[in-house]
């Protein structure tokens, strides 16, 4: 029984982690269609921006939850402003941009802080269930990420800015004609998307470490799932990861670790073949 | 050395020993068929001599990452290469020639490892090189100074099992750090061990040692969980290692994201349930970058570590103060090799009397026996290795302290294979049997 809850705990750990790492580009990507090749280094800026805060003498949860998306926020600002704006509608010349700031922003923290890992511990302690012990602090993971991901939904779905969002994405010269900033309105999604990505690197620093190349380790495994998700942005992507979530984690139990890396990037390809615009087609016919 | 470091462009750290037969092979074939290349190495060779003959100096290479990921291993090495060679000048350098340290930034780049090897030979002369810490830097390295018949001394620990007339190891392979390691924590800690290590050659070579201990103590290995290199999230691993129920972890995971375990681990409360022994925690200073409460208990066995409390070790910590002033980063067992290569290779010269390489590398083989910081080590001629004590160490609040010391660890010669006198020609390596 203890250890069927402990498995439980790393299936939903393992989806909560992949939505969380997706949830940033699933802003920026599946709403703008921009291929933010970048979306690693943000949460790597993101995680960088807690250690220093934190290590300057900033409460680990102020430094976590306002100072890490705040500061990446304003990175994406400047990202927008210069690079991406003009970029608008072209998906390679994006991608390549994206990808030489990823290069630029690992050299630059790399000639800053030197290629060390940094890092704070996790706080929180642990909780034990039975004979197994379990980390607080990733319990409280998975709690903020579902957070994250539900006023994620409601922001879109329920107030005036998520339609006027939607609205500019779907068709930007219809929206423009009523009267809508479309600019703006792009402008504000791609600082969004970079905070939530700050945010996640900010809540992943206590439990992995933060160093200059982070971000490798997530950006694939961030595409894949937007891209597995599809058409409906949140519940699309959400989707995905509870579908390779649990794939991962359940296979790296009882088989291998890489047997259950493989397996969610061959599930991924399965799944594009059946459904080529993602999961979320299943309800969306197809968009 | 074993370690690799993530990156981007992730390469493969150790080639698999077909592969690099079929390497070996094919730069034997080309360099034989290529006539201009033979002739500059016997010119290289036949100069080698002449360079240092006449001058009052004599230069090795240091070849060693001094920038990019890896430059955590290479930074700290080169500076034990210029402590030895500084005290070696201070007492007169060696045959009445000052020595000349010519350094190279292998830039983390393996690509770099071949260029500036063939340039140590050609342009510089040196008359020995050292360095290429990662097994994919040596493989590269090998066959040219092989080529251009530069002794080369291989400062890193590692698996182990590497014979070769032109290459001597001066740090542990494989058996002197697993063999102790094991056969303490199997009698201290329990009979059951669970292994969780990074996904490439080494690990997977040192994962066959575990089985080869448990059968010969009588323990049991109850997994042996290989993990790829860009793996952050550890919560089924630790999920797996509860449900399994070992009595010890033995942790071969390299590289920053691996950290990502010691620090789930220890949040998941079981630091403190579960002890770790490792062999490679601790070579990139991971003690001094995670909290004392992720680390506090690991367990690992070195040759050398800065806390060892002798007369010996601390002259030579006054040593490295001067040259790099007190805030010098922390030698541990890894790059100390930096500073007993160059030892015992000057005390080979002084032996032969010449710079000479076959004179130099039949010093070395007889046996040179030199007492240095982390006790006597000794050549050891048939297997181009060396015997030297091993300590097992704890750390407690980043201070790591003497648990047991087991002395003069000779190195394994796997079943005899391992000779170079009765097997000149070999160059590939060799595993270990269970």
């Amino acid at each position: 029984m203890d250890s069927f809850v402990i498995l439980c705990f790393a299936v939903v750990n393992s989806i909560a982690l992949l939505a969380l790492i997706s949830l940033g580009l699933a802003v920026i990507f599946g709403m703008m269609r921009v291929i933010n090749f970048a979306h690693g280094e943000f949460i790597m800026l993101g995680g960088y921006a807690t250690v220093i805060a934190n290590h300057a003498g900033v409460n680990l949860w102020l430094s976590m939850l306002v100072v890490a998306p705040i500061f990446v926020a304003l990175i994406g600002a400047v990202t927008e402003r210069l690079i991406v704006r003009r970029l608008y509608g072209h998906l390679i010349t994006t991608m390549l941009a994206t990808w030489g700031l990823s290069l630029f922003l690992i050299g630059a923290v790399t000639a800053i802080f030197g290629n060390t890992t940094m890092g704070v511990s996790a706080p929180l302690g642990n909780i034990p269930i039975g004979a197994y012990s379990i980390g607080a602090y990733q319990l409280f993971l998975i709690g903020i990420t579902a957070l994250l991901v539900v006023s994620s939904l409601l922001a879109l779905h329920w107030t005036k800015y998520g339609l006027i969002a939607r609205a500019a994405m779907q068709n930007s010269e219809m929206a423009a004609t009523l009267g809508i900033n479309c600019d703006r309105v792009y402008a504000a999604t791609f600082i969004v998307g970079a905070a939530i990505s700050g945010l996640a690197g900010a809540l992943l620093a206590p439990i992995s470490g933060v160093l200059p190349h982070m971000g490798a380790a997530y950006v694939a495994r961030a595409f894949v799932t937007v891209i597995s998700g599809g058409g409906a942005l949140i519940t699309g992507f959400l989707s995905a990861a509870t579908i390779l979530g649990p794939v991962e984690a359940l296979l790296s139990y009882f088989a291998t670790p890489v047997i259950g890396q493989a397996s969610l990037l061959l599930l991924a390809v399965i799944i594009l073949r059946l459904f080529p615009t993602g999961v979320s087609s299943l309800w969306t016919g197809g968009r | 050395m074993l370690l690799v470091v993530v990156t981007r462009q992730e390469s493969t750290p150790l080639l698999s020993s077909s592969q690099r037969r079929i390497l070996v092979k094919l730069s034997r074939r080309s360099f034989l068929g290529t006539s201009a290349a033979l002739s500059a190495a016997s010119i290289a060779g036949s100069l080698a001599g002449g360079a240092w003959a006449a001058s009052d100096t004599v230069a090795i290479a240091s070849l060693h990452d001094l920038s990019g990921p890896l430059d955590i291993y290479g930074v700290p090495s080169n500076l034990c290469m210029k402590v030895a060679v500084e005290e070696i000048n201070a007492a007169g350098g060696l045959l009445g020639k000052k020595v000349e340290l010519k350094v190279y930034d292998g830039q983390s780049d393996i690509n770099k490892y071949p260029q500036y090897a063939q340039k140590a030979a050609l342009n510089d002369r040196v008359v020995m090189v050292q360095g290429a810490l990662s097994g994919a830097a040596r493989e590269a390295t090998r066959p040219v100074l092989r080529k251009y018949k530069i002794p080369f001394i291989y400062g890193s620990f590692y698996e182990g099992g590497l014979c070769e007339k032109n290459t001597f190891c001066v740090n542990t392979g494989g058996n002197q750090q697993v063999v102790p390691l094991l056969e303490w924590s199997f009698r201290n800690l329990g009979k059951k061990l669970y292994y969780i290590a990074s996904d490439y050659n080494a690990p997977r070579n040192f994962g066959i040692w575990n089985h080869v201990m448990a059968k010969r103590e009588g323990g049991q290995v109850l997994a042996d969980d290989y993990y790829p290199l860009d793996v952050t999230d550890f919560t089924a691993a630790i999920a797996k290692i509860q449900t399994a129920k070992p009595d010890v972890v033995h942790s071969c995971l390299v590289g920053g994201p691996a950290m990502s375990f010691y620090r789930q681990w220890a949040a998941a409360g079981m630091l403190k349930k579960i002890p770790i022994i490792s062999i490679v925690f601790a070579a990139g200073n991971e003690h001094e970058v995670l909290a004392p409460e992720e680390t506090d208990g690991v367990i690992v066995a070195y040759n050398y570590f800065q806390e060892l409390d002798t007369p010996k070790n601390k002259e030579f910590l006054a040593k490295v103060e001067a040259v790099a002033g007190k805030n010098h980063p922390y030698i541990n067992g890894e790059v100390f090799g930096g500073y007993s290569g160059v030892m015992l290779w000057a005390e080979a010269v002084k032996l032969a009397g010449s710079f000479e390489r076959e004179a130099v590398l039949a010093a070395l083989e007889s046996g040179i026996r030199w007492e240095g910081p982390a006790g006597v080590m000794t050549t050891d001629g048939p297997t181009h290795n060396t015997t030297q004590d091993v300590h097992i160490i704890k750390v407690e609040n980043r201070v790591w302290s003497l648990i047991e010391k087991k002395e003069q660890i000779p190195p394994d010669t796997y079943g005899g294979k391992c000779n170079v006198f009765t097997n000149p020609n070999q160059t590939d390596f060799l595993m270990p049997q269970i």
